[in-house]
């Protein structure tokens, strides 16, 4: 049997649409077009929709994908924002991933990734977790849980990036958040410029 | 072709299924599960055949340093049958996934089929722990007490920033999916499942269907879980899915009146048909079977109907599976020699006066 989507590739899976307890629609699909359609009508951060009309956007995607490889920024599809070619990063040295298998998998190879890619993916988490900045906050393995001062100092110095890079984009309320952030970290007020001064009456 | 035995299950039903605990009128089972991976490794994507094996190797030998070995049962699924390895699936002890994945790969579970750990899926680790009915502090803190047995044994990989990481950025930081699967037979037959949707969606938590990701919901039955992983303690996870629950249960409830009161002749009419069928069919196909027994079901819970357990509702649910009709055969079975069997077991179950 012929995918019912590409049209191509030999269908490997069925998809079902349930109503009202039966049937309503079924389709045979190919193994590629399956995982577009997955990140469609399965992400739970988008609403059901019926699989005609998913299939209708998986075409719209490979038809757009011939040319850039490029997937349509669906909300809440994971897809990587503002990754211009020349602005990609390498490839992990440790397992080799890229930032376009990646944005075609959805998946990482290595733990590595989180920080070859670190620039790519902090947008995405905040889009993903609705957090800004993306920062853990939880259980870790005992012996891990005390964040050490290098750890520490690591982290501040990511943030202050993060921060430098959301006052360049004019983004005034990431950046607000990001400095709270820092200075809740470190103890000390960031922008000391932007505090009145105490005892000056 | 015959199929060799299976079956390391105690019990015919595992604990989830038992139709007791909190609120176990709507909610079926409270499922709590972790993403973990080790230092050292690729993740699964990446990782070789030997790396695998290595890594199945280590939790093993962490199981016995912790005393687990002794109450697991631990299998590795290259040596499972295809419809064995479906069976799992649909006992919910391993993902669709894990089960039609290839290379080294592991399960191994026990507490009377609450705990399980999947070995080598899209993480190195992910543990789960299902209860019967909605008890999700008591599934969190059992779970928790084995991840901590594993996490001095098995070097997590976390960081700082981004807490325990995962393959998919999805599951970042706590690793934690809290799922609750409810019966919502009263929303679904007055069309009011749509906005239970959109105020899930709204709130930050997904619902889909029976099992789990990738599938819709069928036989009435959705799992409502928590979306965000990152940037929240497990325990405001676990409160914020708490907080949505009861919302959805009063609204389940409050439909349900609405048909016993407005409606009953129109339900009770349903609600009789659909054992009529279950009892009289020769041939039924799985969909047909759950979408009945989700009738016969909320007929039990409105007193409609009541010479039949919930027990035995169960039994038929998951038996009536077809990789559980065929590891009963004992050999693989075309689609249609399994809706004649189906058949067969749901008539015997029900027949009049035996319950």
């Amino acid at each position: 049997m012929i995918c019912d989507c590409c049209h191509k590739n030999e269908a490997k899976i069925q998809v079902c649409d349930v109503e009202q307890n039966a049937v309503a629609h079924q389709f045979a699909v190919c193994n590629d077009c399956m995982t577009l359609l997955k990140r469609l009508v399965f992400d739970p951060a988008t609403p059901l929709i019926p699989t005609a009309d998913a299939l209708k956007q998986v075409q719209a995607m490979l038809s757009s994908k011939d040319k850039n490889l490029a997937l349509p920024d669906a909300p809440g599809a994971l897809t990587v924002a503002a990754a211009k070619p020349e602005a990609q990063a390498p490839a992990c040295p440790t397992c080799g991933m890229t930032l376009s298998e990646f944005k075609q998998r959805g998946r990482f190879g290595c733990a590595n990734d989180y920080e070859v890619f670190a620039a790519h993916i902090d947008p995405l988490l905040e889009r993903i977790h609705d957090v800004t900045p993306p920062q853990h906050k939880g259980r870790l393995p005992q012996g891990q849980a005390d964040t050490s001062a290098t750890d520490k100092a690591r982290e501040l110095a990511a943030l202050r990036d993060q921060l430098e890079s959301a006052i360049l984009a004019e983004d005034y309320e990431r950046a607000a958040t990001l400095r709270d952030r820092i200075a809740a970290i470190s103890g000390e007020p960031v922008l000391k410029s932007a505090r009145p001064k105490k005892g000056g009456k | 072709m015959t199929l060799p035995a299976f079956n390391l299950f105690p019990h015919l039903l595992g604990e989830w299924l038992k139709g007791t605990g909190p609120e176990s009128d709507i909610v079926v089972s409270t499922r709590v599960r972790l993403a973990r991976n080790l230092k050292g490794y690729p993740f699964t994507l990446r990782a070789t055949p030997q790396q695998r094996d290595e890594l199945m190797l280590a939790v093993s030998e962490a199981l016995k340093a912790a005393r687990l070995e002794k109450s697991v049962v631990a299998l590795k699924l290259d040596d499972v049958h295809a419809i064995h390895r479906d069976v799992l699936v649909e006992r919910h002890l391993i993902s669709r996934e894990l089960a039609t994945a290839e290379g080294p790969r592991a399960v191994v579970f026990g507490r009377g089929e609450m705990l399980s750990i999947m070995v080598n899926e899209e993480d190195h680790l992910r543990l789960q722990w299902i209860k019967s009915g909605f008890d999700v502090d008591r599934a969190f803190k059992a779970l928790v007490k084995v991840d901590k047995a594993l996490e001095t044994r098995l070097p997590y990989v976390t960081s700082p920033k981004y807490g325990y990481l995962t393959a998919c950025p999805t599951n970042l930081g706590t690793g934690i999916r809290v799922s609750v699967m409810v019966h919502l037979p009263a929303l679904t037959l007055k069309d009011h499942v749509q906005k239970v949707f959109k105020a899930a969606e709204k709130m930050n938590h997904a619902i889909r269907g029976l099992y789990g990701e990738g599938t819709r919901a069928f036989g009435d039955f959705y799992q409502i879980s928590n979306q965000a992983t990152l940037g929240r303690s497990e325990e405001e996870i676990i409160e914020s899915v708490k907080a949505i629950l009861p919302k959805v249960l009063e609204y389940e409830r409050r439909m349900r009146g609405t048909l016993f009161s407005d409606e009953r002749a129109l339900v009770e009419d349903k609600v009789f048909r659909a054992l009529a069928t279950l009892r009289s069919a020769r041939m039924l196909n799985v969909q047909e079977m759950m979408s009945h027994l989700s009738l016969l079901r909320l007929g039990i819970d409105l007193g409609f109907v009541n010479e039949i357990s919930a027990k035995t509702l169960n039994e038929i649910f998951i038996l009536g599976q077809p990789s559980h009709l065929q590891r009963e055969e004992g050999r693989e079975m075309t689609p249609g020699e399994r809706d004649k069997k189906r058949a067969e077991l749901v008539r015997s179950r029900l027949v009049v006066g035996r319950n």
